[in-house]
């Protein structure tokens, strides 16, 4: 991929290559809390049925994956596991924070133990509010996600510049 | 410890008794057999009729009041526990602000520390519980901890599943159990200082932040906000 | 001789004799396999260190609190209507049964009691979150067997209960519909024709999971005769709900200790024990439990009385001086919660006695000498919520 690197890619390729990508998102489930709930009932239930949306969510390991949901509460604990597991992600990688907890630390913003926003450790693309956020918003959040890899630069992203999504 | 109790033993039984006249005999005769059984070991009593008895035990004697409630059929081990009642040094600043604002009353001062059921000397206290099947009924069992010495026996020659419990206790109020086989922090990171259950653990984050849930109907962005809809909530 | 030339004999025989023992005796020197801390169905994070010979377990030692919130502490600076709307989140699956002991003891130390409607609507609620809780445990167990169809079946069938919940109270999830004196608001029109539907549909899910499951022979070889705990093990580690059942033990606290303010005695159901104590048996007792959830259910639904769903409170709560328990029989087991009020907006201590606490302190003792894949059968069995452990 000399010409992506180099940040000459023909526009239609790379318009090209961002469909694919955008239609075959590999999904690694990182269920910790309640919203693991939920996303097990995006993921594996039929009634809400990620799949239909290109969106594959069973990889086996965080090294086939192209998207994380971090699904629930991140405790300082737990933080160093966060950190080893985007870190284990190849690139170009995503994050969907899922639900209060990992916004923010959501009802526990005072606990003594709770990180207050996953975005702490790792760079986020997608935060679905809620408490538990509905299925149906975790798959809005993976449509807008889809769109910012629609309209991704890859050349930008290879090149290691700050990633700026329109 | 000096003595700042309030709800000294006797009193509380009196007070009891004169509100609720019914005796619960069944308790009254467990809490017989338990003061036969221990004897100096009993420091004091509480019964609320029909619901819950209270034991509190000196500390010399706790594994073996584990094991007297063993061999009278409390059998099944529901937790330890521990509570501080050290009233908290940081007052009312500890609560939400929203709090404040509702009861109308800024800056409680600091009351003298109280013990609740059963009574208490000191600050730190063990709480436990056993019930039992046979009787239907669970006992709760308060040993006082002196600050100099935190250190209670075990439960978990008597009580296997007390292990857990005893190191949940240990990391959060600094009750460490003599004769424990694996005394390391349940929860926490090991590096993690201080012990959060105590009352003068402060929670930083309510110091620096004030309360989200104040705000009630934030403005959109980019519209403004509704004013019939917010005085409506 | 001089010492140097001692020290160098002792070493020399030390090297020999470590390499002899490592060539010779073929000892096996075990191995530490770390599971976790992510755990496959989705429990949440549990981390376990098992020392390893050989396929077999020495010693499996759990590290919990990776999910550790400080409920405990947090609540002491939280009011009482807050605290309501934070505990739906510690048994996350069953979340309505979570709300109802700590009202109940609130309620206790008030002198408050919930008009009768409310009592009712609350023993539905309470089992149909039990019925959604273990739906999902059947499909989950039978996902980390092996068996995934039985997850998406389970995925399927919970979504009725939560139709129901979500309708009653507005919440999928977490519904936060109890208070202190009652219920937030009265059951929806049509409701509870819809909540007989569903929980025939549950019922229907339940014989599909006997014959998909329970009544698969691998699932059997997988389970039976797997992580035995004996009655006595099991009383001594505080083991509760199905667990305790499943040990042979009849024990069950909605009939032997209903906290006042439920209503299981207008219903006629039964408490299901076995005698073997494994795997199977856990299994077999939780899928009896959803089925007679689902006709407690069915009948409480006929009688529901009329009336108001909410008794006279202060607007602003402030529980009285003094000090209570109360436990109730939980999807996963005896939650209790003892709370000590000092008379003031928030209480001054809350212990939560959680069940899977102490359903699963028990599996160093269970794990030792099982198989490797056995640690599955009996983890998945044992039945655990990472909330309730870590709180």
């Amino acid at each position: 991929m000399g010409l992506v690197e180099s940040g000459k890619l023909p526009k239609p390729l790379a318009k090209l290559l961002n469909i694919s990508r955008k239609y075959s998102i590999w999904a690694y489930q990182w269920g910790l809390a309640c919203c693991a709930i939920e996303m097990g009932a995006a993921f594996a239930s039929p009634r809400y049925d990620v799949m239909r949306l290109g969106v594959i969510p069973f990889p086996a390991s965080p090294r086939q994956a192209d998207l994380v949901v971090i699904a629930g509460t991140v405790t300082d604990k737990l933080a160093p596991a966060v950190v080893r597991l985007y870190e284990q992600m190849p690139d170009p990688k995503y994050v969907i924070s899922m639900g209060s907890c990992a916004n923010c630390g959501g009802p526990y913003w005072d606990s003594y133990s709770v990180t207050k926003g996953v975005d702490q450790l790792i760079p986020v693309d997608v935060y679905v509010p809620g408490c538990p956020p509905r299925p149906e918003a975790l798959l809005e959040g993976i449509i807008l996600l889809q769109e910012r890899i629609a309209h991704e630069d890859m050349a930008e992203r290879w090149k290691g510049d700050p990633i700026v999504i329109g | 410890m000096i003595r700042l109790s309030s709800a000294d033993t006797t009193e509380t039984e009196a007070a009891t008794a004169a509100e609720t006249p019914i005796v619960d005999e069944r308790r009254e005769a467990l809490l017989a057999e338990f003061t036969a059984r221990l004897g100096e070991g009993v420091l004091g009593s509480h019964i609320r009729a029909g619901d819950d008895l209270w034991i509190r035990v000196d500390r010399s004697v706790w594994r073996e009041t584990a094991e007297t409630a063993k061999a009278m059929g409390y059998v099944f081990f529901d937790y330890v526990s521990a509570i501080d009642w050290l009233p908290s040094p940081f007052g009312r600043d500890m609560d939400a602000q929203e709090d404040l604002i509702v009861s109308g009353t800024p800056a409680k001062e600091v009351g003298p520390m109280t013990h609740g059921y059963a009574g208490g000397e000191t600050r730190f206290q063990i709480i436990a519980r056993l019930y039992s099947l046979a009787d239907g009924m669970g006992i709760h069992f308060k040993t006082d901890v002196p600050d100099d010495d935190l250190t209670a026996p075990t439960w978990t020659s008597v009580f296997a599943g007390s292990n857990w419990h005893e190191r949940e206790v240990m990391e959060m109020f600094g009750i460490s159990f003599a004769g424990h086989p694996n005394m390391i922090n349940m929860y926490l990171p090991t590096d993690f200082q201080g012990h959060p259950m105590r009352k003068d653990f402060p929670l930083l984050a309510r110091r620096v932040r004030p309360w989200p849930g104040i705000v009630d109907v934030e403005p959109m962005p980019g519209g403004a906000i509704d004013d019939e809809e917010g005085e409506s909530e | 001789m001089t010492a140097v030339s001692d020290r160098d004999d002792i070493s020399s025989l030390v090297a020999e004799a470590t390499d002899n023992r490592v060539n010779i005796d073929f000892e096996s020197e075990g191995m530490t396999l770390n599971m976790g801390p992510q755990h496959p169905a989705t429990h949440g994070t549990l981390r376990i260190v098992a020392k390893l010979d050989g396929e077999q377990v020495i010693s499996a030692e759990p590290i919990c609190g990776y999910m550790h919130r400080g409920y405990e502490k947090i609540v002491e600076v939280r009011t009482y209507p807050q605290i309501n709307a934070l505990i739906n989140r510690i048994d996350w699956l069953g979340s309505f049964a979570n709300e109802v002991p700590f009202i109940l003891a609130a309620e206790k130390l008030m002198g408050v009691e919930a008009p009768p409607r409310a009592q009712w609507i609350r023993t539905i609620l309470f089992e149909m979150s039990r019925v959604a809780n273990i739906s999902l445990f059947l499909g989950d167990f039978g996902l980390q067997l092996g068996g995934m169809t039985a997850g998406f079946y389970a995925f399927r069938d919970r979504e009725f209960v939560l139709n129901q919940i979500e309708a009653a109270t507005g919440g999928r999830f977490h519904p936060n519909f109890d208070r202190i004196g009652g219920l937030k608001d009265d059951l929806p029109k049509g409701w509870i024709s819809d909540s007989q539907v569903a929980m025939d549909k549950l019922l229907a899910f339940c014989d599909e999971m006997e014959n998909l499951l329970v009544g698969n022979e691998i699932f059997q070889s997988r389970t039976r005769g797997i992580g035995v705990i004996p009655a006595d093990v099991a009383l001594s580690y505080g083991l509760s709900g199905a667990n305790l059942r499943a040990s042979g033990v009849d024990w069950d606290l909605r009939r032997d200790s209903c906290p006042p303010g439920l209503v299981y005695d207008q219903a006629d159901w039964k408490v299901w024990t076995h005698p073997d104590g494994d795997a199977f048996a856990r299994t077999w007792v939780r899928l009896q439990e959803t089925r007679e959830a689902a006709k407690i259910v069915k009948q409480l639904l006929t009688t529901i009385p009329a009336g108001p769903v909410m008794a006279k409170v202060p607007r602003i709560i402030k529980v009285p001086e003094g000090e209570a328990y109360v436990a109730t029989e939980n999807p996963l087991g005896e939650m209790g919660y003892y709370i000590v009020s000092k008379g003031d907006l928030v209480p001054f201590r809350v212990k939560i006695r959680s069940a899977s606490f102490n359903n699963i302190s028990v599996l160093p003792w269970v794990a030792r000498g099982a198989y490797v894949p056995d640690l599955i059968s009996i983890l998945g069995s044992l039945y655990f919520i990472l909330g309730d452990i870590d709180r």
